[in-house]
């Protein structure tokens, strides 16, 4: 059986060192089954991907099995009828997302990507204040503080441990010492695959109360007075241990993922977090890691800032290109019923499915992708690093990855869809 | 297709030709000679009364990569008053301080640019790079390959490693990174500050390390050489920014030790400490060592007055210059024991004392280097101010009176200590087409461009003659990419991609043994993934041309 080194898809880690095992069946396809390298999570997903049935999915249109051709035929007459197409979902390679900007091009296209209300959260601290950040291998092998956010740098990276908090060696010659602050009370769970040999600290906090914890800590770090009753949630004794723990670092870092902080006005727990960094690094090393990059967030992203300047939620109506994290925003934009015509591109996760909308549909997914209702059009995609060749931004979106083929099949990939699609739009 | 440029007034230092009426003949995307025995000539252009050149080079512009990208999501409300809109050729984007890959190539092309060099590409991020760079129209790209802040050459140098050793590392990146040339940013100072050193001049030793910036330059420069890379080592000075940084800029043109280096943006390192506010121009000491040693070559960084955004891989300075940033917003990041970034948006104000001096001492720098062969011209775009300024620039060099109007205009103690309204020189067409030109295609090693002599790349550009040479820079009649009109009064009339330029020096690949190791336990992908093949660049950078340049034969 062939067994190949692969660079897992399916979270922003983009972990390069799993061993796949390709099953061919005499259809062509192949069933592939990770032995080594992958999480739990990475393996449910090779695991969905199935059987080799999947490889050879067929196209459908208005809910009857359909050629290709005749499904691509289908889209594009439902495209050159749109008077304000959305494109949405973009669960996308480079490659997926350069294809999908010329179409979006050609239609005038609002585009915006499944998670990007989750994005702008981290986005607006950008363009607001900025940051102090780093990548893995800093964290790896310099940290010896990690301030933890949340649970998603286990349940939603799960090797993040592993690979980058608790690594066999490290660069700097002596074994670091790491102590862990865990923030919230949601990290009572993730916290068992932490390492028993660190110093750890449980604020406990509930998510809501980071806001004020974050500028609490600021302000403390930055020589004023603060009173912390007025942060009743956390224990006075706690709160005054984490910043003698900040202040001790040698190089700190704090590691969030941006889904977790799920509550209004989530940006202002982010900025007060940037304005704490900037002053613990008055005087000592402190870094931000926020942890993204799964299906193609980072990746759509960073392909539609360098080409139009400009990042989502965007518009190319008329010839131009506009940012408008609001008005263009997926979810705004078919609320107001300002699209007509919803094209959903999503090819690494059978997850991300098109929200339900009263306009037609038209999806270019993942074979087995979970859709609520049966679409106007569906064209199976290959998914980038399990049927194509791919690229990939990584959570720090400073390495980029070549995701290699893992087996063969019929279905096309995004850019070769997309193509097809340009091409009979004319 | 054979196409004749004829009459053109010919503009050719490279090979000696100055204001000399010929015909240009192109074909199959080059310069050939003229046909004989009456081949039928396709396409004629009569350029009677208008001036040809090659198309220009920027030998270090900031097109792609990470912090460019940054810089662009951090600034919509800048980017976007600088829209353009989408033409029958061209996609809708907005240019402003970090313009859109799409707007980087069409305005370079409009301005009759066909070469862009991206000085400062981190290995780690390189496949991104070359991205950006695949997703940059109409111009030629190129990458020089960072290092000197990276642990695994500072633990060689720290190990006591041969030369040997040393350079079969760099031949290995420049592979793996498909680079054109290497160049060190703040030697050592981006990992120090990783350890909480906000300075490091060029014989401190690294807190970690123990080695010095000295000893990194005197290493990469001895690297580069030996493993016979045509451009020198391209090197960013300790120090940006900070007054009396004349030494340390001095002191590194020392430890090259007589080797072929390159200065960057050398304004950003010519200030000295003198006068009430402690800030002063070096430009005449720092020319006067230039122009003594004839293994220097410098680019200028000439600011220019308004809003612009610095992102560069000096951390450390960034981090410190962060204070100025207007809008005040920032980000400085630590990258993967590799290298560091900082992105920081600026506003150069005439009316301000120190923008004004940094504004005189880039001009003195110009006219006071003699040789039109060894400086160049940039703003190290974005950082100095926005390529597009470059018209702008030849008219300070080539119109005294111009330059003097504006001198008046400026804060006036910083007119007052500048030497700028001493300084008759003013630039000739010829000078201009050598240092945007000949000179840089000649210390990038490119033979075919640069020159519009039989054989080269058809990459060439008509200028309409007018007294005004900011107009005339501004807009050509003509530009042609390899062979194709693609720019016609300023603007694209079609879309290409251009090639991208990578030299491949020979090395022992024995290094990949160490190097397999210190990936496998270190970093944060395995060697394979970091190494960028021949086959992928052509895809993902968008070039069927990968140009491989030759190296000297190893001088070792």
């Amino acid at each position: 059986m062939p067994c190949y080194t692969a660079t897992c898809p399916f979270c922003g880690l983009l972990c390069d060192d799993l061993l796949v095992e390709a099953e061919v069946a005499e259809t062509g396809g192949a069933t592939l089954r990770p032995v080594q390298g992958a999480c739990e999570r990475s393996r449910a997903a090779f695991a969905k991907l199935g059987a080799p049935e999947y490889a050879v999915a067929s196209a459908r249109a208005a809910g009857r099995p359909a050629t290709l051709e005749a499904a691509l035929d289908a889209a594009s007459a439902a495209l050159r009828q749109a008077r304000r197409p959305l494109i949405g979902g973009l669960a996308v390679d480079v490659a997926g997302m350069r294809a999908t900007l010329a179409l979006a091009r050609r239609l005038g296209a609002i585009v915006d990507h499944a998670a990007s209300r989750i994005k702008y959260r981290n986005l607006h601290v950008l363009q607001e204040a900025g940051w102090i950040t780093t990548t893995l291998a800093e964290v790896k092998n310099r940290a010896d503080l990690l301030v933890l956010v949340g649970d998603g740098w286990h349940a939603r990276f799960p090797r993040f441990v592993e690979r980058v908090i608790a690594p066999e060696t490290d660069l700097l010659g002596d074994p670091l010492t790491r102590r862990i602050i865990l923030v919230d009370d949601t990290a009572a769970r993730a916290a068992a695959a932490l390492p028993q040999h660190f110093e750890r600290l449980s604020l406990n906090a509930p998510t809501s109360a980071l806001p004020e914890l974050f500028a609490m800590l600021g302000a403390q770090a930055a020589g004023q007075a603060v009173d912390p009753a007025r942060l009743p949630a956390i224990a006075a004794g706690l709160l005054a241990q984490c910043a003698e723990w900040l202040r001790a670092a040698r190089y700190g870092v704090v590691a969030w993922a941006a889904a977790d902080l799920d509550f209004p006005h989530a940006e202002l727990a982010l900025q007060a977090l940037s304005r704490l960094l900037r002053v613990l690094n008055r005087t000592g090393r402190f870094a931000g890691l926020p942890l993204a990059g799964t299906n193609g967030d980072l990746t759509a992203n960073a392909v539609h800032t360098w080409q139009t300047g400009i990042a989502f939620p965007a518009s190319h109506a008329n010839g131009r290109i506009d940012f408008d994290p609001h008005r263009y925003a997926m979810d705004e934009v078919l609320a107001r019923r300002e699209a007509d015509c919803l094209l959903w591109i999503s090819s690494l996760s059978a997850d991300s499915a098109p929200p339900p909308c009263e306009i037609p549909t038209l999806v270019l997914g993942r074979a087995d992708i979970e859709l609520r209702t049966e679409p106007e059009v569906f064209v199976p995609v290959a998914t980038p690093g399990i049927d194509c060749d791919g690229h990939l931004l990584r959570t720090d979106k400073v390495i980029s990855l070549h995701l290699r083929r893992l087996r063969s099949g019929a279905l096309p990939s995004v850019p070769q869809a997309v193509d097809a699609l340009l091409k009979r739009l004319g | 297709m054979l196409t004749k440029l004829a009459n053109a007034v010919v503009l050719d230092p490279a090979n000696g030709v100055n204001e000399v009426v010929a015909d240009l003949f192109l074909r199959d995307g080059r310069i050939v000679p003229p046909p004989v025995g009456g081949e039928r000539v396709d396409r004629v252009y009569d350029l009677t009364g208008l001036i040809a050149m090659a198309g220009a080079i920027d030998l270090h512009t900031h097109i792609g990569g990470g912090k460019v990208n940054l810089a662009r999501a951090m600034l919509p409300e800048i980017d976007r008053r600088d829209a353009l809109p989408a033409t029958e050729v061209c996609g809708a984007c907005v240019g402003g301080a970090a313009p859109s890959t799409l707007a980087t190539g069409y305005r370079y092309a409009a301005m009759g640019y066909t070469a862009c060099f991206e000085p400062a590409m981190l290995p780690v991020n390189a496949r991104q790079a070359h991205m950006e760079m695949g997703d940059t129209p109409l111009v030629d790209k190129g990458a020089y390959a960072l290092l000197g802040n990276d642990d695994f050459f500072l633990r060689l140098l720290a190990g006591g490693a041969v030369q040997a050793e040393v350079n079969d590392y760099v031949g290995w990146i420049l592979h793996a990174t498909q680079a054109m040339a290497i160049k060190v940013v703040n030697a050592g100072g981006i990992s120090a500050f990783k350890f909480n050193q906000r300075k490091l001049d060029v014989d401190d030793p690294h807190p970690h390390y123990r080695v010095s910036p000295r000893q990194v330059i005197g290493s990469l420069a001895r690297a580069v050489r030996e493993l016979g890379v045509p451009h020198p080592l391209h090197v960013h000075a300790s120090n940006l920014g900070v007054p009396g940084n004349v030494e340390s800029t001095l002191a590194t043109i020392d430890a090259a030790e007589g080797r072929p280096i390159h200065l960057t943006h050398v304004q950003f390192h010519s200030y000295g400490t003198e006068g009430e506010r402690k800030f002063s121009s070096a430009a005449q000491r720092i020319a006067e060592a230039v122009n003594r040693a004839a293994n220097v070559s410098v680019d200028v960084g000439q600011i220019i007055f308004g809003q612009t955004v610095t992102a560069s891989a000096d951390s450390m300075l960034q981090h410190r210059n962060a204070r100025h940033a207007r809008p005040h917003k920032w980000v400085v990041m630590d990258i993967e024991c590799d290298s560091g970034c900082g992105v920081v948006p600026f506003r150069y104000r005439d009316k301000d004392f120190v923008n004004a001096l940094q504004w005189a001492i880039g001009l003195e720098l110009f006219l006071l280097v003699r040789d039109p062969w060894r400086v160049f011209l940039t703003t190290d775009h974005p950082n100095g101010g926005p390529f597009t300024s470059y018209p702008h620039v030849i008219k300070l060099l080539m119109d005294r009176g111009f330059r003097n109007d504006l001198l008046a205009a400026v804060h006036p103690a910083a007119a007052e200590l500048s030497s700028l309204q001493d300084l008759q020189r003013e630039y000739s067409l010829y000078e201009i087409a050598i240092m945007t030109r000949a000179a840089p295609a000649r210390i990038l090693g490119l033979h075919d461009r640069g020159h519009v002599g039989a054989g080269a790349a058809a990459d060439v550009v008509v200028y309409e003659p007018d007294p005004d040479p900011e107009r005339m820079f501004a807009k050509p009649r003509y530009v042609f990419k390899d062979g194709e009109l693609v720019v016609e009064r300023g603007e694209v009339k079609s879309v290409s991609w251009g090639s991208i330029h990578t030299v491949k020096p020979q090395f022992d690949r024995g290094i990949e043994r160490k190097l397999g190791d210190y990936f496998a336990r270190y970093q944060t992908m395995s060697m394979a993934s970091f190494k960028l093949g021949d086959d992928e660049v052509r895809e993902c950078g968008r070039a069927p041309g990968l140009i491989v340049h030759p190296c000297q034969d190893s001088i070792r």
